[in-house]
């Protein structure tokens, strides 16, 4: 897995390739604590490069998910492949987030 | 290209996390060779992936030396898994999801698995651990 992190004039995107998995997800949970200590909003997580998510991958994302909620910022995600919306789905959690099906919808 | 043999795999792996891209990639072969559609196949990746987690994060405590037999057979029509570990045996009547309400990171693995799969069946094996079973029939295919 690979995530590449770039600052926007409003906001944080990170783009991740790959699988997010109990082996890749703690990468992921560091690039998202180092953006949510930049306390820049939105945070916006490219999927459109991911394949597959577990259950840790999950886990990592309703992490980040709540502690941004704690500062009054906002996740977003964008270009859910179908397996992984489908993934949102079964957890019920596709009503969780903000879920945007581009790039560019999210970082507006 | 056809394959006229069913796939079969058997083989002891270590409880390591970096190999959950090479089980999943052999779920979904197994998957594909069974006959299931590409949403099937994606999600029997991931309840095999996530059984292959819980026996590291659960049976194993996070150690990534211990010893997990995978036995794989995925004739046309079905696929069948076993998740073999030497750890202690957990009943599975303790083995359960978060409600699904209660938004907070973890416990959905099993839910996941109960809800991708035919069946999800624990039992004790002669190691004294838990040999975990998943299966399901492509539907309306042969059996």
């Amino acid at each position: 897995m690979n995530v590449t992190v770039e600052q926007l004039a409003k906001g944080v995107l990170l783009v991740v390739e790959g699988q997010v998995d109990m082996h890749t997800s703690p990468e992921l949970r560091g690039r998202l604590r180092e953006a949510l200590e930049r306390k820049s909003t939105p945070i916006v997580v490219d999927l459109t490069k991911v394949a597959f998510i577990d259950s840790s991958g999950l886990a990592t994302l309703i992490e980040a998910l709540q502690a941004v909620g704690k500062f009054g910022g906002r996740l977003r995600l964008c270009g859910l492949a179908p397996a992984v919306r489908n993934l949102f789905k079964l957890s019920n959690l596709i009503s969780i987030f903000d879920i945007r099906e581009t790039r560019e919808d999210a970082t507006k | 290209m056809a394959h006229p043999v069913d796939l079969v795999f058997h083989a002891t792996l270590p409880s390591d996390p970096r190999l959950l891209l090479f089980v999943r990639t052999l779920a979904g072969e197994g998957a594909s060779a069974a006959g299931f559609s590409d949403d099937e196949r994606g999600r029997i990746e991931l309840a095999v992936v996530e059984g292959f987690t819980n026996v590291i994060r659960h049976a194993y405590k996070d150690r990534h030396d211990q010893p997990i037999t995978l036995r794989l057979r995925a004739p046309v029509g079905s696929f069948d898994l076993q998740i073999e570990d030497r750890a202690v045996f957990v009943d599975p009547a303790k083995i359960a999801s978060r409600p699904l309400d209660h938004v907070r990171p973890g416990g959905l693995g099993v839910h996941l698995m109960k809800t991708t799969m035919d069946v999800v069946d624990y039992r004790k094996n002669e190691f004294g651990g838990t040999t975990l079973t998943l299966s399901k029939r492509v539907p309306g295919g042969a059996s």
